[in-house]
C-alpha cells in the first residue's frame, strides 16, 4: 500500500476529525449536567456561516472564532432557558434550533455574500519548513492549521477541568443526583445552565473549525451534514468523558476520510457502509455490546426544583 | 353551599379552558412566529407584508398553489402520524428520515418488478413493502426501548443515517436498483403499473396526501375505539398504572414503534410513487424532521396531524413563491416552522400552572362546601 | 449560667402550612449542647418538615430560630451549613459514580479555587475515618459501597464541615443490629465532643437507649419534651398515638366464615432498594371481616399490598386469594378490588377521563368491547351507573380526572374497583389527603363491602381510622406482625407500643 496515500489518509483524519472533536467537548459538559443538545448539529452550522462572514468583513481569524462562540453561546443560552427554566422537551428544543438554523444560515449567507463565494482569511498552518521534512509526523501533523491543534489538546485540558476542578466535580454530579448537589448547598440551575453554554460555545467553535480551518468558504444548503448528530454519537461511545469522546471522534473522522477516499478511487467496500461505522457502533454502545454505556441517571429529563 | 349548578361551572370552565388552550395553544405560538419572522424578514431586507402576501398567494392562491400544498404535505401528513402515533404513548420516533429512506428502497424495489397485477394491486404491494421496510427500520430501536429500556431518541436518531447511506447504497451502480450510467446516483424509473395516478391536470398531484388524511383519520379512530389505542394512550398518560392493570407495557411499546416506524416507511413510498419515480441519492432532504416537527406541534393529536401538515405544506409551498417576489429565500420556511413549534412548547407552561392554580382553588371551595 | 447559655438550638413559634395540611403547628424546640435530642412521631407528625426547616429547605410561615442565642435566618441548605447544621437525609444525597472522597467535597469551597485539591481532604478523611473508627476507603466509588457504609459516608460528610449540630433522620433504617450499635457509640461521642444531635426515629428502643431528651410531636404539634432517664415506654407510646377520642365504632353484626379469602403463608420479599421489606409473614383473613394493618409507615406496609396484588414478587412465601395463588398481576375483578397507595401515581391515569378511568382494567371486556371495537356507549352507561352509585361529584363522565377533588378522584378508584363486587378488598392508605366527609366516604364504602361478605385489608398510618373500623388489627413493624388483636375494646396503648416494635408476648405482662 503506497505509504503516500496513508499519511495523506492520516492528515486528513486530524483534519476532519477536528471540528468534531471541538464541538464534543462542550457535549460532554453539557450532557453530564443531564442535558441533551441535539441542536449542535444547527450550532455548529450557525458557527460557520459566522465565522465565514467575520472573517470576510475583519480579516481576521481570531475574532471570526470568536464571534462564532458567541453566537454559539447565545443559541445554547435559548436552548437553556426552555430546557432548564421552562422544563420544555429537550429532543424538540433542540430539533427546532436545527431547523431554525438551517433556514436562517441560508437566508443570511445570500445576503451577505451576494457576489460569488469568495475565500476568506483561514486559520494559518502551524509548521515551518524544517518540521515538515520530518518522515510521517511531518506530513500528518506539521501541516496542519492552528484549529487543529487547539483541537488536538483541548480534550486534555478539558478532562482535568473535569476531574480536577471544583467545578468539574460539581458538573459530574449534577447530572446524576441533582439533589445532592442542591442539598450540598449549590445552584443546580446554575450548573445546567453553564454545562448547556459550554455545548454551544464550542459548537460554534465546531462549526469555524469546519470553515476556517482550510475551506475557507461556506456551502449553503447543510454543509455540516450530520457531523452534530456525529458528535452525539462520539459522546455516548466515549462515554462521556472528554479525552475518549475525542479519541472516538479522531476515529469517525478517520472514517470519514477512509469513505472519502474509497469513494473517489473505488474499493472492494461501498463508502455508504464505511460512512454508517459511527452511528451502528453508537447503536451497538448503547445495547451495550460494546461494555456497559450508563448515561448520567437524569440524562434528558427536566429538573424540578421544588423536589430538591 | 355551592349549588351543584355553579360547581359544574367552576369546574367545567376551567375544562373548556383546558381545552381551547390546547387547541389555542398552537395558535398562538404560530401567531408569535410569525411575529418573529417578520421581524427576521424585515431585517434581511423585505417588506413582511409583501412576503406574507406572497407566501399565502404560494400556498393557496390557485388550484395549482393548494394542489402543491398538497402534494408537499403529503410526507409529512403520513410521516407526521408516525411521530404522532409515538407521542401520543410517550415514545419519541425522531427516525422518521430514516424510515422515509428505508420505506422508499422496498417501495422501489417492488415498483421495479413487473408484476402481471392491475395497477392498484402493484402500488399496494409497493407501498406494503415500504411499510414492512420501515418497520424493519424501527425494530431495533423497538426492542432496545421496550426491553432493555435505551432511549429511543439516540438509537432512531442513528438510524436516520443508517437509512440514508443504505439507500445511498443501494442507487449507486452497480447495484440493481441503480440507473446505468446517471448523472446522478437515482435509482431506474419505476415500472408505469406502479405508479400513483396525477389527480389534477398539469400539477403533480397524486393521492398521496389522500391517503394521508384518511390514515390520519383512521389513526384517531383506532386511537379512540380499539382496546389498542386505549392501551397505547394509557402508556403514555402513565405507565405505572398501565403496568398495574396487568398490561404487558413493554410488548405495547414494542409494537406502537414499530407500528410508528411502517408510517415513517409509507412516507417514503408516497414520495417515490406519486411524485418523483426514481429514488434519487438524498431525496428526502430533511423532510422527515420535518414531519417530527408536524407531531410536536400539534401534540401528537392525529385529527390535527392534518392542518399541521396541510399548513407546513403551504409554507414550503409559499416560501418557493414568496422567494420569486421578495427575494427572501424559500429556507425561511424553516425558520417559521422551527419558531411555530419552539413557541408552541415555550408557551404551554405558564398557561398550564394558572390552569391548575384555578382549578385548585375551586376544589378547595367545593371540599370546604362538602364536596 | 443561664438556660440560654447551654441551648445551641431554639426553634421557636414555627408553624409552617402546606396546601391542605398543618405541618408544623406553633412548634417550640430546644436542643441543649453536647445532647442528644430524641425526635419521636408517626408518619406525618411533622418531624421532617421541622428538621427541612432547620436546614433550609423550607420557610416557615412564622417562627424564629436561636442558634447559640443568636437569632438566624435560614435560608437555603448552604445557610444551613455555614451556621453548622449538618443534616442526614434518609434518602441518601450521594453521587453513586463519584468516590466516596469526591462526595464528601461536594459542596466545599477548596483552598485555592478553582483546583480540586483533594489531598488535605484525603488526609482529613482518613483522619476522621481513625478518630471514629469508620472504615471507608476515600477511593472507592460510592455505588460500590454497602448501604451501612453509604449511610456512614453521609455522616462523615458532617463531620468533615465540622458541623456541631447534627441532624439525623431515621439513621437506622438500612442498619444492622450491630452497624446501629456502632452509630449509637459514634453519637454519643459527638455528644461528649460537644456537639449536639438531633435523632429522629419511630424506633423506641433506640431512641430511649441513645438520647437524653426526647420530644413527642404528633399532628404537628408538640405533645411533650420528657428527660429519657425518666421515660418509659407506655408513656411516650402514649405520647406517640394519643388518647383522644377514638372516632365512634360502627355497628356490625359478626359474620362466621370458614375458609379464608385470604392467606398468606411465611411471606418474605424485598423493596426497592433491595433491602428485605417483609419477613416470614403469616396472615389470614376471612370473609366478612375487616383486617386493618397499622403501623408507622414504611414498615412495609406498601410490600404487602403489592405482593397481595401480585405486582411485587415475592423472595420466599406465597399468597392466595380465595385458593388461588398469586404469582401474577391479578386483573380477575371478582378476586380483588385494590385500592392503591398512590391514587394519582398508581390508581389513575391522571390525563384520562372519569369513565376512561373507570374501566381502565376491564376495557378489553365485553360489553365494553366488542368485535373487537370500544362501545362507548356501554361505558357511558357504566360509568353514569357508578357515578351514581358511588357517588362522585362530577359534571359529566368526559370530565379528565385530573380536574377532580381527591375525594371525588379517590371515589373513582374506589368504584372500579368495587363495583364487581371482589372477594377480597386491599385498601392502602385509602384516606390519606382526603378531608374528613370524603374519609367517612371511605369508611363507610369498605364497612358496607365487609357486610356484604368480602374480606377487607385495610392498611392506614393513621391509628384513629384503624380503631374504628377494624374487627381486628395486626401491627406491622420492620415488615414482621407483631400482634393480631381484636378491635373492640382494645388498648390503645397496647398497640402503640406494637407499633414501637415490641411484640405482643413481650407486653402482655
Amino acid at each position: 500500500m503506497d505509504i503516500d496515500l496513508l499519511l495523506n489518509w492520516l492528515q486528513a483524519s486530524l483534519r476532519l476529525g477536528a471540528p468534531l472533536i471541538l464541538v464534543s467537548i462542550g457535549e460532554v459538559y453539557t450532557e453530564r449536567t443531564g442535558v441533551l443538545n441535539i441542536g449542535i448539529e444547527g450550532t455548529m452550522l450557525t458557527g460557520a456561516l459566522t465565522a465565514v462572514a467575520i472573517s470576510y468583513f475583519t480579516g481576521n481569524v481570531f475574532i471570526a472564532a470568536l464571534g462564532a462562540m458567541v453566537i454559539g453561546g447565545l443559541i445554547a443560552l435559548g436552548h437553556a432557558y426552555l430546557t432548564v427554566t421552562r422544563r420544555a422537551n429537550q429532543v424538540v428544543s433542540g430539533a427546532m434550533i436545527n431547523f431554525f438554523a438551517l433556514g436562517a444560515t441560508n437566508v443570511m449567507f445570500a445576503r451577505l455574500f451576494e457576489r460569488e463565494r469568495e475565500r476568506v482569511a483561514v486559520f494559518p498552518v502551524l509548521s515551518s519548513d524544517g518540521l515538515r521534512e520530518i518522515p510521517f509526523l511531518g506530513q500528518v501533523l506539521f501541516s496542519q492549521p492552528l484549529i487543529v491543534w487547539i483541537a488536538i489538546i483541548l480534550p486534555f485540558i478539558s478532562a482535568w477541568v473535569l476531574y480536577r476542578t471544583v467545578w468539574g466535580l460539581n458538573i459530574r454530579a449534577v447530572g446524576d443526583h441533582p439533589q445532592a448537589v442542591a442539598t450540598a448547598g449549590l445552584s443546580v440551575i446554575k450548573h445546567k445552565y453553564l454545562g448547556v453554554l459550554m455545548s454551544g460555545v464550542f459548537a460554534g467553535l465546531g462549526g469555524c473549525a469546519l470553515t476556517l480551518s482550510e475551506l475557507g468558504y461556506f456551502a449553503p444548503g447543510g454543509m455540516t451534514a450530520g457531523r452534530g448528530f456525529i458528535v452525539l454519537a462520539a459522546v455516548i461511545v466515549g462515554r462521556w468523558d472528554p479525552v475518549r469522546t475525542a479519541v472516538i471522534c479522531l476515529f469517525f473522522g478517520a472514517a470519514d476520510a477512509l469513505q472519502l477516499r474509497v469513494q473517489a478511487l473505488g474499493g472492494i467496500i461501498p463508502y455508504q457502509f464505511l460512512a454508517m461505522i459511527p452511528y451502528l457502533l453508537t447503536i451497538a454502545a448503547l445495547a451495550g455490546l460494546v461494555g456497559r454505556t450508563v448515561p448520567p441517571k437524569t440524562w434528558g429529563l427536566p429538573y424540578d426544583p421544588k423536589e430538591y | 353551599m355551592i349549588k351543584a349548578t355553579a360547581l359544574r361551572e367552576k369546574l367545567v370552565l376551567p375544562a373548556i379552558g383546558e381545552l381551547l388552550l390546547s387547541s389555542f395553544r398552537p395558535l398562538l405560538g404560530i401567531l408569535l412566529a410569525f411575529i418573529v419572522s417578520a421581524g427576521m424578514i424585515a431585517l434581511a431586507g423585505a417588506n413582511p407584508i409583501q412576503a406574507y402576501r406572497a407566501l399565502i398567494e404560494g400556498a393557496i392562491g390557485s388550484p395549482q398553489s393548494i394542489a402543491n400544498t398538497m402534494v408537499r404535505a403529503s410526507p409529512l401528513l403520513l410521516g407526521g402520524l408516525g411521530a404522532a402515533v409515538g407521542v401520543k404513548a410517550g415514545l419519541w420516533n425522531v427516525g422518521i428520515e430514516g424510515q422515509m429512506y428505508a420505506g422508499a428502497v422496498g417501495a422501489t424495489a417492488v415498483a421495479l418488478i413487473p408484476l402481471p397485477v392491475p395497477s392498484w394491486l402493484h402500488v399496494t404491494l409497493s407501498m406494503l413493502a415500504a411499510a414492512v421496510f420501515g418497520a424493519a427500520w424501527g425494530l431495533i430501536p423497538a426492542y432496545l426501548r421496550a426491553y432493555r429500556g435505551v432511549n429511543e431518541v439516540v438509537t432512531t436518531l442513528m438510524l436516520n443515517y443508517v437509512g440514508i447511506y443504505f439507500a445511498s447504497w443501494l442507487v449507486h451502480e452497480p447495484q440493481p436498483l441503480a440507473e446505468p450510467d446517471a448523472f446522478y446516483p437515482m435509482s431506474r424509473i419505476i415500472l408505469p403499473s406502479a405508479r400513483l395516478p396525477i389527480l389534477l391536470k398539469g400539477s403533480s398531484l397524486h393521492p398521496g396526501p389522500i391517503i394521508g388524511i384518511a390514515l390520519c383519520v383512521v389513526a384517531y379512530l383506532i386511537l379512540r375505539y380499539t382496546p389498542f389505542g386505549f392501551r397505547t394512550r394509557l402508556i403514555g398518560s402513565n405507565p405505572e398504572v398501565a403496568r398495574y392493570t396487568g398490561m404487558n407495557v413493554n410488548r405495547q411499546i414494542l409494537f406502537v414503534l414499530i407500528l410508528a416506524a411502517a408510517m415513517g416507511g409509507v412516507a417514503g413510498s408516497g414520495e417515490i410513487l406519486g411524485l418523483k419515480l426514481r429514488l434519487y441519492d438524498f431525496f428526502v432532504g430533511g423532510v422527515g424532521y420535518e414531519a417530527l416537527a408536524v407531531a410536536l406541534l400539534v401534540m401528537g393529536n392525529p385529527l390535527l396531524v392534518i392542518p399541521g401538515a396541510l399548513f407546513f405544506g403551504g409554507l414550503k409551498s409559499g416560501a418557493a413563491s414568496m422567494q420569486i417576489t421578495t427575494g427572501i429565500e424559500a429556507p425561511m420556511a424553516l425558520v417559521i416552522q422551527a419558531l411555530c413549534v419552539l413557541f408552541v412548547i415555550g408557551v404551554g407552561f405558564a398557561e398550564r400552572r394558572w390552569i391548575d392554580r384555578r382549578k385548585q382553588k375551586v376544589t378547595e371551595e367545593a371540599k370546604a362546601n362538602g364536596y | 449560667m443561664s438556660m440560654d447559655d447551654q441551648l445551641m438550638l431554639r426553634m421557636e413559634g414555627i408553624t409552617k402550612r402546606f396546601p391542605g395540611v398543618l405541618a408544623n403547628d406553633n412548634i417550640h424546640f430546644d436542643v441543649r449542647r453536647g445532647e442528644v435530642h430524641g425526635l419521636l412521631g408517626e408518619n406525618g407528625a411533622g418531624k421532617t418538615t421541622l428538621m427541612n426547616i432547620l436546614y433550609g429547605l423550607h420557610r416557615p410561615e412564622s417562627g424564629e430560630i436561636y442558634l447559640n442565642g443568636k437569632k438566624v435566618e435560614i435560608l437555603s441548605p448552604a445557610n444551613a451549613v455555614e451556621l453548622g447544621i449538618g443534616m442526614v437525609h434518609q434518602h441518601f444525597m450521594l453521587v453513586e459514580p463519584l468516590t466516596a472522597l469526591e462526595n464528601v467535597v461536594l459542596g466545599i469551597s477548596p483552598e485555592r479555587p478553582p483546583f480540586l485539591d483533594l489531598e488535605p481532604a484525603r488526609k482529613r478523611f482518613t483522619q476522621l475515618c481513625e478518630e471514629y473508627d469508620l472504615q471507608l476507603d476515600p477511593s472507592t466509588e460510592v455505588w460500590r459501597l454497602p448501604v451501612g457504609k453509604q449511610q456512614w459516608l453521609e455522616i462523615l460528610k458532617q463531620l468533615f464541615r465540622n458541623a456541631q449540630l447534627l441532624v439525623l433522620d431515621e439513621p437506622t433504617s438500612v442498619l444492622a443490629p450491630a452497624e446501629a450499635e456502632q452509630l449509637f457509640k459514634t453519637v454519643r461521642r459527638f455528644a461528649e465532643e460537644g456537639r449536639s444531635v438531633i435523632f429522629i426515629s419511630h424506633k423506641l428502643g433506640e431512641v430511649l437507649e441513645v438520647t437524653d431528651r426526647i420530644t413527642v410531636l404528633r399532628d404537628g404539634h408538640v405533645i411533650g419534651t420528657v428527660p429519657t432517664s425518666q421515660a418509659t415506654r407506655p408513656e411516650l407510646a402514649r405520647m406517640m398515638v394519643g388518647r383522644t377520642v377514638i372516632l365512634e365504632r360502627k355497628p356490625r353484626e359478626k359474620i362466621r366464615a370458614a375458609d379464608p379469602v385470604l392467606l398468606i403463608e411465611k411471606l418474605c420479599c424485598k423493596n426497592d432498594r433491595g433491602l428485605p421489606a417483609l419477613k416470614d409473614l403469616n396472615l389470614a383473613l376471612f370473609p366478612g371481616e375487616i383486617v386493618g394493618v397499622a403501623g408507622v409507615d414504611g414498615n412495609g406496609q406498601r410490600e404487602l399490598a403489592e405482593c397481595i396484588a401480585g405486582l411485587r414478587k415475592p423472595t420466599s412465601g406465597l399468597v392466595r386469594i380465595k385458593g388461588v395463588l398469586v404469582d401474577h398481576v391479578i386483573a380477575d375483578p371478582s378476586l380483588l378490588g385494590y385500592i392503591p397507595e398512590d391514587r394519582r401515581k398508581t390508581g389513575l391515569s391522571i390525563d384520562l377521563n372519569v369513565e376512561e378511568n373507570l374501566v381502565i382494567k376491564d376495557y378489553e371486556r365485553p360489553p365494553f368491547t366488542q368485535k373487537g371495537m370500544l362501545r362507548w356507549g356501554m361505558i357511558r352507561e357504566h360509568s353514569t351507573n357508578l357515578i351514581r352509585d358511588f357517588d362522585i361529584r362530577t359534571p359529566s363522565p368526559s370530565v379528565p380526572v385530573r380536574h377532580l377533588s381527591g375525594g371525588n378522584q379517590q371515589r373513582v378508584v374506589v368504584a372500579r374497583e368495587l363495583c364487581a363486587k371482589p372477594a377480597l378488598v386491599v385498601a392502602s392508605q385509602p384516606t390519606r389527603g382526603l378531608d374528613l366527609a370524603a374519609v367517612e366516604g371511605v369508611h363507610d364504602v369498605l364497612l358496607r363491602e365487609r357486610n356484604r361478605g368480602a374480606g377487607v385489608l385495610f392498611i392506614s398510618t393513621e391509628l384513629q381510622e384503624v380503631l374504628s373500623l377494624s374487627d381486628r388489627i395486626v401491627v406491622l413493624f420492620r415488615g414482621e406482625i407483631m400482634g393480631d388483636v381484636a378491635a373492640e375494646n382494645t388498648d390503645i396503648n397496647l398497640i402503640g407500643e406494637m407499633m414501637l416494635g415490641h411484640r405482643i408476648e413481650e407486653l402482655a405482662a
